[in-house]
């Protein structure tokens, strides 16, 4: 096997090393037919290396405005995204994206999808297909290299998705609800891959979600955002022992984790419900993008 | 009944008609259309060599392919046509992204296209014989024409329908502007430009072709105009032959490019 280089200077679970991922009091605001929206209010939250830090909050707190801004898709808000040192200004390097949504190229094999940012870095060809092969293993796709997306199930699909974004060997790696559209068994097995190359790799990550479970299965810490205008209410440590599978979400410490953070949420989840049914009253806009 | 209104295969059919129905009817259209034209051919209803015997127009392809000048003719043509397809092709295929890939170029030009798309190109002609001559040059100029708009066109709606994470995707990895056209957009967009190219080849014959029966001394189409004048109909019935075998493979290979990658992902 091919020994991929990692970037130098990660120190898992190092509390006191300096943070990956600082976001300082950012805003957000969106101008919709009924007024100007406050997507993301002064939302501040730094993440160390090698930690899992999950970010979770009902529909509509901005958690998705949230990712697009660190991920530097998204521009015109107050604040600042530094990461490494550097202030974020656009797609950053350092910083690699997963999405919601269906997201692999459905007209490349899964080898020429993870090979893709690594040939749009300009690698030469071999290094680029030893790299990608070295990630479709790691994600659990061995033989089928030669396959096309059409042909892999869901959750297949998320994990290239999900090897083409280590692939870039990226300091931060942010998730935008990677398992939403997948079945809750699908959900738990897929959390179990994601635990096992986080052991493996020390990798850095941000993960959105509105899954309690999966947020509480992964994390070390966990943000809980308010419903509109996203603020954040709670830092949460999940002091779970680690390496992780999902079997955990059997154990008593986790159930009172879930109960800790529905809590919380449930306050937000049913403001949000109840905003959202008087704004469809009024045959007002929906969320902003 | 299960299927009524329908048609269904009468259960005489012998087996090889019930197991490739499909094959067998377009046998039996083709024969039908053959036989009538036969028997139009023998009955002396019209002007004798208007609608020439099957023997006539089989001879007459033989002569045509026997002699070497219509090689020179023939490739006269492709050679237009190709350049022309590539001419339009390209230009096409550049103007359709700029126009799909912003909402202010679409609201400025799109109705320029939608408007010109359907005009006759052949109005164009005078005008390109004067920029460039009697020759290919006309003629390429109008094959380009005709192909442009088809394929701006279906390039630009095609730009509006790329699933919109897959550009997220790529300006995530810092793709620059070319990487997106050639390894997003352009792969996404596969099947528009396949069509339009098929759509542009079709108008793109159309153009080069009738610009040769207008004005020219080579090609096709000249050859068709001047086996008219010469009221040679089996000769002329010969040269659609020609025109038609080559439309189709075209096509076919045209379609055959777009499905190269396959088209697995529904």
């Amino acid at each position: 096997m091919t020994v991929v280089a990692m970037p130098s200077g990660r120190m898992p679970g190092a509390a006191t090393a300096e943070p990956i991922l600082t976001v300082d009091n950012i805003v957000k605001q969106f101008e919709t037919p009924d007024g100007v929206l406050t997507a993301v209010d002064n939302v501040s939250l730094s993440v160390r290396p090698g930690e899992f830090f999950g970010v979770i909050g009902p529909s509509g707190c901005g958690k998705s405005t949230l990712f697009n801004i660190i991920g530097g898709l998204l521009d015109g808000y107050d604040g600042t995204v530094r990461v490494a040192g550097e202030t974020v200004d656009g797609p950053h390097p350092s910083i690699g994206m997963i999405f919601q949504e269906e997201s692999t190229f459905p007209w490349r094999s899964v080898i020429d999808n993870v090979a893709f940012p690594l040939e749009i870095a300009g690698l030469p060809k071999s290094e680029r297909y030893d790299r990608a092969r070295h990630f479709v293993s790691l994600v659990g796709l061995d033989g089928f290299e030669r396959r096309f997306p059409a042909e892999l199930s869901g959750g297949m699909r998320q994990r290239v998705s999900m090897a083409r974004t280590l692939a870039a060997q990226p300091k931060i790696m942010l998730m935008d609800e990677p398992f939403a559209a997948l079945d809750e068994q699908t959900r738990l097995l897929l959390g179990d891959k994601v635990l096992q190359i986080q052991q493996e790799l020390k990798q850095t990550t941000l993960l959105i979600t509105h899954n309690i479970t999966e947020a509480v299965q992964l994390s070390d810490r966990i943000m809980v955002m308010t419903y509109r205008p996203g603020k954040v209410k709670r830092i949460v440590e999940i002091d779970l022992p680690r390496p992780r599978t999902s079997e955990i979400v059997s154990s008593e410490a986790f159930g009172r984790y879930v109960a800790q953070i529905w809590s919380d949420l449930r306050e937000e989840a049913t403001r949000g419900l109840v905003e959202d049914e008087s704004r469809k009253l009024r045959g007002g806009a929906g969320a902003p993008p | 009944m299960a299927e009524t209104g329908r048609l269904s295969a009468p259960s005489l059919a012998p087996s090889w008609v019930r197991e490739h129905p499909v094959t067998a009817l377009r046998i039996f259209i083709i024969v039908t259309v053959l036989l009538a034209w036969e028997g139009l051919a023998r009955s002396g209803w019209l002007y004798r060599d208007v609608v020439p015997s099957l023997v006539a127009i089989g001879h007459a392809l033989y002569e045509t392919l026997a002699d070497p000048t219509f090689y020179v003719h023939l490739y006269a043509t492709f050679y237009e046509i190709a350049i022309g397809m590539a001419i339009g092709g390209v230009a096409g295929l550049a103007v359709g992204i700029l126009i799909g890939g912003s909402k202010l170029m679409q609201r400025a030009y799109e109705p320029f296209l939608y408007y010109l798309g359907p005009c006759p190109k052949i109005i164009f002609f005078p005008v390109m014989i004067m920029w460039f001559g009697v020759g290919p040059g006309s003629k390429i100029a109008m094959g380009a024409i005709s192909c442009f708009f088809p394929v701006a066109l279906n390039v630009a709606g095609g730009m509006r329908e790329i699933d919109k994470v897959l550009i997220r995707v790529g300006r995530s990895f810092r793709a620059n502007t070319w990487q997106m056209v050639t390894k997003i957009y352009m792969p996404a967009m596969r099947h528009p430009i396949i069509n339009g190219l098929r759509l542009g080849l079709g108008v793109c014959l159309i153009g080069t072709l009738l610009a040769e029966t207008k004005l020219s001394n080579r090609g096709i189409g000249f050859l068709v105009i001047q086996a008219y004048t010469l009221f040679n109909m089996p000769q002329m019935y010969s040269l659609l032959i020609v025109l038609f075998v080559i439309a189709i493979g075209a096509n076919a290979l045209i379609g055959r490019l777009g499905g190269l990658d396959s088209i697995r992902r529904s």
